[in-house]
């Protein structure tokens, strides 16, 4: 079982988003883009622990943008939560059979709702409540027993591991150690625990503990006057065989320091780990059925390394278990660690509220998976924190599309815009990833004439601009266009220009030697090799003679001897204060103008 | 007490009877073939804790489909005192409640697209309208109610409609039940009969509705099995034979009386057959005289081996001849049979006057009332209605309200609880049950036993029934009786003094009332002295079912139910002369035992 979408609407930050929502998530968003909002819906829903007091929101609470809470007959906030695979197991089954929605018995729903509740218009908060129910039917009142058993529980960012762990009333530990002292029969607790009150009597007896006794004795007794004497004596602590649980404490390093001696990292660390295992044994000791652990920001404390380590077992490992996990964080390492299918992005506009993306529904074949995942682990996950991307073939492209950009007078940096090598030409699945994320991207590919066919580029701009309208699903190009994108090239090069795919007329190398300033450039880079004989010195020199005697064909073996990436990085040295050609212009202008 | 404590001293009382130790530990298929005080409710009731704390794990419960609300009623009772506490995990209630709150209300909408959450019970006036409408709509000629005797029977006992035979045994009755279907479809309506009927098409349609119930009730308990009929029946098979619940059947195929109803005893029979069901007989009778158990079998026709326990008094069977029809007999039970009992330390309450038909008690009724001896009629004259929950609950308040609030019986709380279930039907929210709670309370106090019942009623109607049926989300309750109530308990309209509270609900001068019931009524009762009123051979058997053995048996069925309501004493009233066949074979017995 597990959320298979949450929808909030007019909640804080979030005017109406609708997520999909994988078994577990994790949240990725800059500060403010609502990650703790989104939990907190979550908790008003779900979370019996929250007091009823909570559960009752203030106005405060409605989206800033609405036109007042009071607006017509009152506005609501409305927050549902799907769930799917509750009938895989016959207890979460049983709880949530009777909650089914009404147009598919597959998915179970929860909803909160904080409304109007009062005769005529609302004109106070006290004239609104709050209900929670099921099925989509406001008169299925959910049980408590339903959500007491499918507990949601939140480990909030920075909290104080340390005593956590060290206050035993609130530690994890307990009821772990209470459950295992629980097993042992009483004969072996009662040996043990005179055992024990034989060897701290002999510690009472030590003479240095007998003298210091008698010292300590003495200065009580002279201060208050015998009247006063509180009798103080040395003992150690209980020994009574049902207390032995509470000496128990767990040790690091092999014995020699406290848990709570440990350094930040490692106590939250231990602090999560024990909390899993308690979650788990309540569900053994039949408390609980299904967990929903959210986890804000646990990258604090945690270096790099460690956030990867321990959130790609976890993702892993809890794949079975009857609990999800919903991580909250801004750490790329924990984002690029994440299964991308898990990957929720939130973002805040402002006026217009936040937005998530979710990646849940991300559908692809599994080697394009692979790559994807691949592309984010090797880039720390740097899309998700993009503002926008432009797609680029490969490290030729990338090298040189910032420093155009320099001199178009945007600092791609600074706006958050990504240049994203797909390494060849399969822009789809990235395509598609962009466009799930709601990030503004353009694609720059090369015609690629072939002698005596039609360019590579011609069917590869037609096959990525028709699935570029598949995803948005806005027909910017008329049925009539779509019928003539085989035989009309200006047709197809206008339609792809629709879509944000911008195409030269061969490729990249040659389309620079094309503008003169350009190709001054890219021949002084390689009159410089200085590994060139004099059959290319010579031929580079009557090239600079005069630019119509290059021979692509040439020129491209040429800069294949420097070495393409080699060669576009001097490249990209050198071009500050060139114009870039058209189609990388419009390609690096159009993200920089939606961003 | 715990449950776990409570089970345990449960289970340790049955040690002296190994059949019932061994159904109530049974895990599989299991079908308790139990007589009469067989001590069947008490296996039944042990066997559902046992299983709720050994073998359903929470949050998964178990359900119980029981004949009536009266027998539900009763379950809850000794439920509660097993430390199950109603609304847990434990749904009971009847074949109806359970096809309606379990699988129509939360699944239809999903099933049904243009299914309307408005739709409610029809009404007994409307529905022969509609049968009527029906019958027009197919062009039968004749009398329609008439005709649909026939259309129910098919339609109550064909419950696969995919089966050929639906089609081609009678299709045009099968034409008369889809238009009459038809048109309560339309009027967004159901019937009661409908409402299995529609469960078992859900069910076998869509398999995930089984799977549903199956997670959320793993074990299905069934009591009287004999008296459900086919819709249960084919729910029973669909639900554990097919999808693997686990079924537990109590019933006794010789006390079915509902054929008339569509039960047909067969049904059980066919189940205890099956290999893959433990079939459990229990033996023991705790509650006649061995006397009376011996006479009863002779009554049945058949030989049942029944015993009593080691203690058990001999009981006695009294035949009274009297010179007269029915008055001189109700002025006999009045006159002699009654002094004489109370002579001999029975009190009014312990003691049961039983008759075949509602009608052969008026004249006792009115004699009694003379004779200012106070009678509890459980007919379908009954003020109180025992099977329904609204005349159930009124009655439960005016208990509170003239004592019950001193000795928390019954406790506020679970008044609270009735009224969020008739009201809401378990899907009350907090506030919902809240505002109940406030309702109920400042109609409740001050508490005044002395008030006039019918005054009592119109204010209940006013302050509390009325408002309630305004926002009420259940279906199926029938909210009009409180109406009949009202009208029966105006006795100034007949000039006689008030009915006080304490009167009308139940037990005054701590003696009691004589209890009146038809046979059928009688079924599961118990009274310490039983008179059977008007045992003439016009009355049972019917002249029309003497040529018919099965009907012949049906009738038995009836007398020996009537017969073994008694503990102590039995005593058979007849005009002289003219006595019942059966109470000839039941004297033959007596005087064989002599």
């Amino acid at each position: 079982m597990h959320i298979s979408r949450v929808q909030i609407r007019n909640f804080r930050n979030f005017k109406s988003i609708d997520v999909p929502m994988a078994k577990n998530s994790v949240l990725v968003g800059e500060n403010r883009a609502g990650k703790s909002n989104f939990i907190h819906a979550l908790r008003l829903v779900l979370d019996t622990s929250l007091p009823d007091r909570s559960r009752s929101l203030k106005i405060s609470d409605f989206w800033d943008g609405i036109a007042g809470p009071f607006a017509e007959g009152g506005n609501s906030i409305e927050i549902d939560v799907d769930f799917v695979g509750f009938e895989a197991n016959p207890a979460t089954h049983a709880l949530l059979a009777d909650f089914r929605v009404a147009d598919d018995h597959t998915v179970a729903r929860i909803s909160y709702r904080f409304r109007p509740d009062c005769e005529g218009e609302p004109s106070s908060e006290a004239d609104f409540d709050y209900i929670i129910f099921g099925g989509g039917d406001e008169t299925r009142s959910v049980p408590s027993k339903t959500r007491k058993r499918l507990v949601l529980d939140v480990l909030h960012a920075l909290r104080d591991a340390e005593s956590d762990l060290a206050n035993w009333r609130k530690s994890p530990l307990r009821p772990l150690v209470e459950d295992a002292f629980s097993r042992i029969p009483d004969s072996d607790l009662v040996s043990v625990s005179s055992a024990i009150e034989g060897a701290g009597d002999a510690l009472l007896q030590l003479g240095e503990i007998t003298t210091l006794e008698a010292t300590l004795r003495g200065k009580l007794l002279a201060i208050g006057g015998p009247r006063n004497d509180i009798d103080a004596k040395f003992g150690i602590l209980s020994t009574d065989p049902s207390r032995l649980a509470n000496i128990l404490k767990l040790f690091i390093d092999g014995g020699s320091r406290e848990i709570g001696d440990a350094s930040l990292g490692s106590a939250n660390l231990a602090l999560l780990t024990l909390q899993l295992a308690e979650y788990e044994w309540k569900r053994a000791q039949n408390e609980q059925d299904f967990t929903i652990i959210a986890i804000e920001e646990p990258e604090a404390h945690l270096h790099p390394q460690l956030q990867r380590k321990v959130f790609s077992t976890l993702f892993q490992e809890n794949l079975e278990a009857p609990q999800s996990l919903i991580v909250t964080t801004h750490s790329p390492n924990i984002a690029s660690v994440t299964p991308f299918n898990q990957i929720i992005l939130l973002r805040n506009y402002g006026d217009k509220g936040a937005a998530a993306y979710s990646l849940a529904n991300l559908s692809l074949a599994d080697d394009k998976k692979d790559d994807l995942q691949g592309y984010l682990t090797t880039t720390r996950a740097e899309i998700l924190f993009s503002n926008g991307v432009i797609f680029v073939e490969g490290p030729s492209e990338e090298a040189i599309v910032p420093a155009f950009s320099a001199t178009l007078g945007h600092d791609l940096d600074a706006l958050g815009i990504t240049v994203c090598s797909v390494d060849g030409v399969d822009f789809g699945p990235y395509l598609k990833l962009a466009t799930m994320l709601g990030l503004p991207c353009s694609v720059i590919t090369d015609w690629d004439p072939i002698a005596g066919g039609t360019p590579l580029g011609w069917a590869r701009a037609k096959k990525l601009l028709l699935s570029k309208r598949d995803i948005q699903g806005a027909a910017a190009v008329t049925p009539a266009q779509l019928s003539r994108l085989d035989t009309e090239e200006d047709t197809l090069r206008a339609a792809a220009r629709k879509y944000n795919i911008y195409l030269n007329s061969s490729t990249l190398e040659i389309e620079l030697s094309q503008d003169p300033d350009l190709a001054d450039v890219l021949l002084s880079i390689l009159s410089e090799q200085t590994s060139f004989g004099p059959v290319l010195k010579s031929r580079i020199a009557r090239y600079q003679a005069d630019h119509a005697e290059i021979v692509p064909e040439k020129l491209m073996l040429m800069i294949g001897y420097v070495g393409k990436g080699r060669f576009a990085r001097a490249l990209a040295q050198r071009i500050g204060g060139i114009a870039p050609p058209e189609y990388i212009k419009l390609a690096i202008e159009h993200v920089v103008a939606k961003t | 007490m715990s449950s776990t404590r409570a089970l345990k001293a449960a289970i340790g009382s049955l040690s002296q009877n190994p059949e019932q130790l061994l159904a109530v530990n049974v895990t599989d298929h299991c079908i308790v073939l139990a007589g009469p005080g067989s001590g069947k409710t008490k296996t039944l009731t042990t066997a559902m804790v046992r299983t709720l704390l050994e073998d359903v794990p929470e949050p998964r419960g178990v359900a119980c489909i029981t004949y009536n609300n009266e027998c539900a009623f009763e379950l809850e009772k000794r439920l509660s005192a097993l430390g199950l506490e109603r609304g847990t995990r434990a749904f009971i209630g009847t074949v109806h409640g359970f096809a309606l709150s379990q699988i129509i209300l939360p699944f239809a909408r999903c099933v049904f697209p243009d299914w309307s959450s408005e739709i409610s019970v029809i009404s007994e006036a409307d529905r022969k309208d509609v049968v009527a409408q029906a019958y027009a709509s197919i062009g039968g000629a004749g009398d329609p109610q008439n005709r649909w005797k026939f259309a129910e029977t098919k339609r109550k006992s064909e419950i696969d409609r995919s089966a050929p035979a639906w089609r081609d045994t009678n299709p045009e009755l099968a034409d008369f039940v889809e238009a009459y279907e038809g048109i309560l479809k339309d009027r967004n309506q159901i019937d009661f009969d409908g409402m299995p009927l529609l469960a078992y098409e859900m069910v076998s349609r869509f398999p995930w509705i089984s799977e549903a119930l199956k997670a959320k009730y793993p074990v299905l308990f069934v009591d009287e099995y004999q008296d459900l009929g086919y819709a249960l029946h084919e729910l029973v098979l669909k639900l554990c034979f097919e999808c693997g619940i686990r079924l537990f059947a109590v019933g006794d195929i010789d006390q079915s009386i509902y054929g008339f109803a569509g039960a047909e005893p067969s049904l059980l029979e066919g189940l205890s057959a099956r290999a893959d069901v433990q079939t459990i007989r229990l033996r023991f009778n705790y509650r006649c005289g061995t006397d009376i158990i011996d006479a009863s079998m002779a009554a049945l026709g058949a030989e049942r081996g029944y015993v009593g326990p080691d203690n058990a008094g001999k009981g006695a069977i009294r035949f009274h001849q009297v010179n007269g029809d029915d008055n001189a007999q109700a002025k006999y039970v009045l006159e002699s049979i009654l002094p004489d009992l109370q002579s001999r330390g029975y009190q009014l309450g312990e003691i049961g006057v039983l008759y075949r038909w509602a009608k052969h008690s008026d004249n006792l009724v009115s004699i009694a009332e003379t004779q200012g001896v106070p009678v509890v009629r459980a007919d379908n004259k009954a003020l109180i209605k025992r099977n329904s929950p609204v005349s159930r609950f009124v009655e439960r308040c005016a208990q509170w309200v003239v004592g019950g609030w001193k000795t928390a019986d019954p406790r506020f709380q679970r008044l609270c609880y009735d009224a969020s279930s008739l009201v809401y039907g378990g899907t009350a929210s907090d506030e919902e049950k809240r505002q109940i709670e406030h309702e109920l309370i400042t109609f409740l106090t001050p508490m005044d036993g002395a008030a006039s019942t019918h005054s009592w009623l119109l204010d209940f109607k006013r302050d509390i029934l009325s408002p309630w049926f305004a926002r009420k989300r259940t279906i199926s309750e029938h909210w009009d009786n409180v109406d009949e109530m009202i009208g029966r308990t105006d006795l100034a309209k007949k000039g006689s003094a008030d009915l006080k509270m304490a009167q009308f609900c139940g037990d005054s001068s701590g003696t009691g009332a004589i209890n009146l019931s038809t046979f059928h009524s009688s079924k599961g009762r118990e009274f310490r002295a039983v008179i059977l009123l008007g045992m003439n051979n016009d009355v049972i058997p019917n002249w029309r079912s003497k040529n018919d053995p099965n009907k012949m048996n049906a009738e038995r069925r009836e007398f020996y139910v009537a017969v073994t309501r008694a503990e102590q004493e039995l005593h058979v009233v007849f005009q002289k002369g003219q006595h019942s066949v059966f109470v000839r074979e039941l004297y033959n017995r007596t005087q064989q035992n002599k």
